[in-house]
């Protein structure tokens, strides 16, 4: 296994994927041995020797020209980029916000609005080739780990391409949509964290993205009957899966 | 004149710049920069139904993300008029006190302690088998541990809603949590060990800024109704926005207080009486960290033990009812003072949404603090390496100071 000269970087997002890195904390010693760190602002002060990274990782959507530049550089000098998280998947929560940002910035920063450079945040995919994602508002620690493992050892990671409720049905839990008619929507979620969620007991948010081939009007119509208004239904529908496809 | 820019700061939560303008070699102005993108949260919420706010909210900042999502739904129940049960409040200041164990360890081991070793980052300790990191990765997961077991989730938890909580932690998991930290009471004080030498931090000034937080009650101790300052001023949470008097500035995403205050573990802890053996300055911030490390283990431990005792069937949730009115909340973020504000609408929507965060008070302190400890300093290695050891006490996090207040003509707090 060679050490893979590793990258992290990250845009517009909470801090909360490259966190999900340094939550693995009986595993750090393990990833070192994996990875050489060459720039990780939030873990590392060693400076950045400019160098070809084998892989980086990429949390947070692009919301302003200077995100966008250091993405295109990342690109240029990494063999693969990983986009981490829903912000670099989808944009995220931070596409709420809507498209009219300049009012939405002068409310909020009066006359010197004009000084911040903002955009609508994208996801890093309208931008570059994105090699692998690992989805989640946060990713999975173990998906974190799998994929440096996998790269250092020359493979790619294998990701679940079904929803929560097939991890959620293998983890023998009571269906938290059709049987305690809770507004649960693991079946239109994009699997990977065995349904951690509905196995506490509380419902599915959605924050991994959707699944491909998601029956979303099915999903919609047991929200209705679960009791939830249609404006709500709509709006957590939409809570992690940004841009409108 | 020479402006000396340090970009990026490292090993804080955030993107952030530190200006250092210099004279003739004199340092003349110290400005710290929050260049966070904005996010726009305030703006995205309204509209919104108020039941969407505390998962949306959360996503602030992954570090603050448990106690961000308490706040707000206290705020909204204070809006909304709800009784939320005792039980409900308990798994909740579970969850607070997993926070702060979590974000004050990783501050400690992951971002203080590589610069008291020497090093770039916590890997190379781990590397060299250092004792302390060992040790202090294993108290961070302790406090991922409680967040996940009253949470559900270490990061953006999932089991606070507006009205109370969802579940009640299994016995069985508070039964292992029990015991974790029993076996956490002996162990702890050779780990923070590091951290209370002032041999290991550089000289620096008296502590910059008036102290701020929020008075607490002897039982609770991270949540009150009061804002509570050090030389004696108190002022109720609702009138939390004539105290800081926010400003937006030019050079930084943040707003920033009208007054030098600081908010944080020193500001909880009294500047007064500190012993000998703690940091000089604003790294003393450190060591009051340590100590409330160990009050937060001992009061995870209470609040687990009373969750065991507590009656099952009791209601884990009052009754919400959507409707007009306006509600603060202050709880104790691990970095400080963290205030929510909302006012609903009579259809349950957010019509204003105000959210003060602990770095963004903070940002006049840092300023006084490299003045004072800088002046006179004029190699440019040792000012960039203190100055930004000096940014990096406070703890800031920089990803969730971004403000992004749009009121649409409405002042909050009036």
């Amino acid at each position: 296994m060679s050490r893979l000269r590793l990258g992290y970087q990250r845009f517009t997002s909470c801090c909360g994927c490259q966190l999900t890195l340094l939550n693995c904390e009986a595993d750090l010693a393990a990833f070192d041995a994996a990875a050489e760190v060459v720039v990780f602002p939030m873990a590392s002060s060693r400076p950045d020797d400019g160098g070809r990274l084998d892989v980086v990782l990429v949390e947070g959507s692009v919301s302003r020209p200077e995100e966008l530049s250091a993405l295109l550089q990342l690109r240029r000098r990494s063999e693969v980029l990983a986009a981490v998280g829903a912000c670099a998947l989808t944009g995220g929560v931070n596409s709420l916000a809507g498209t009219d940002r300049a009012a939405l910035c002068e409310g909020v920063y009066g006359e010197t609005a004009a000084e911040k450079t903002t955009f609508p945040p994208q996801s890093l995919s309208r931008f570059v080739r994105v090699d692998i994602e690992l989805a989640g508002c946060p990713p999975e620690r173990g998906e974190l780990l799998r994929t440096v493992g996998a790269l250092a050892r020359g493979g790619l990671p294998a990701l679940a391409e079904y929803p929560v409720c097939m991890e959620c049905r293998c983890r023998e839990n009571l269906c938290l949509l059709l049987e305690k008619g809770q507004p649960c929507l693991g079946a239109v979620t994009r699997a990977g964290c065995a349904a951690l969620c509905p196995s506490f007991g509380v419902p599915c948010e959605g924050c991994r993205g959707e699944v491909a081939e998601a029956n979303r009007a099915e999903q919609y119509r047991l929200l209705l009957e679960v009791g939830l208004p249609e404006g709500e239904v709509a709006a957590r529908m939409k809570r992690f899966t940004g841009e409108e496809p | 004149m020479k402006t000396l820019h340090l970009e990026p700061l490292t090993r804080v939560e955030g993107h952030g710049r530190v200006e250092l303008v210099l004279e003739g070699g004199e340092l003349l102005e110290a400005r710290v920069a929050l260049l966070e993108a904005p996010r726009l949260f305030e703006g995205l919420l309204l509209g919104r139904s108020f039941a969407e706010v505390p998962a949306l909210v959360c996503r602030i900042c992954a570090i603050c993300s448990s106690v961000h999502r308490v706040t707000a739904a206290a705020a909204l129940e204070d809006a909304l008029g709800v009784e939320v049960p005792a039980a409900a409040w308990r798994v909740r200041d579970l969850l607070l006190v997993g926070g702060h164990i979590e974000s004050h360890a990783l501050h400690l081991f992951c971002l203080v302690l590589p610069d008291l070793a020497g090093v770039p980052s916590v890997l190379e300790l781990l590397r060299e088998d250092h004792p302390a990191a060992r040790g202090g990765l294993a108290l961070k997961a302790l406090g991922n541990r409680i967040q996940e077991v009253a949470g559900g989730r270490a990061i953006h938890p999932v089991n606070v809603e507006v009205g109370g909580v969802l579940r009640l932690p299994e016995r069985s998991v508070l039964e292992g949590l029990r015991d974790d930290l029993a076996a956490w009471e002996a162990r702890l004080p050779s780990v923070l060990e590091p951290f209370g030498d002032p041999a290991g931090y550089p000289p620096s000034s008296p502590v910059v800024g008036v102290g701020l937080c929020v008075k607490a009650s002897a039982e609770v101790l991270l949540r009150g109704e009061t804002l509570a300052l050090a030389d004696g001023r108190e002022v109720p949470v609702e009138g939390y926005h004539g105290l800081l008097s926010e400003q937006p500035s030019s050079y930084s995403n943040a707003k920033r207080a009208g007054e030098v205050l600081l908010t944080g573990a020193l500001a909880r802890q009294g500047r007064e009486g500190l012993a000998d053996s703690w940091p000089g300055g604003i790294h003393a911030n450190n060591a009051a960290q340590t100590l409330e490390l160990a009050w937060a283990l001992e009061r995870a431990r209470r609040l687990v033990d009373a969750l065991l005792d507590a009656d099952p069937a009791a209601p884990l949730a009052g009754a919400v009812r959507p409707g007009a009115g306006v509600g603060t909340a202050a709880i104790e973020a691990p970095r400080g003072l963290l205030i929510h504000h909302y006012a609903i609408d009579d259809l349950g929507r957010v019509a204003v949404a105000d959210i003060v965060t602990p770095t963004a008070v903070n940002q006049g302190a840092m300023e006084g603090q490299l003045l004072a400890d800088l002046k006179g300093v004029d190699d440019e290695e040792e000012l960039r390496a203190r100055a930004e050891r000096i940014v990096r006490a406070y703890d800031p996090c920089i990803s969730c100071a971004v403000h992004v207040l749009n009121v649409g003509g409405c002042k909050p707090g009036g």
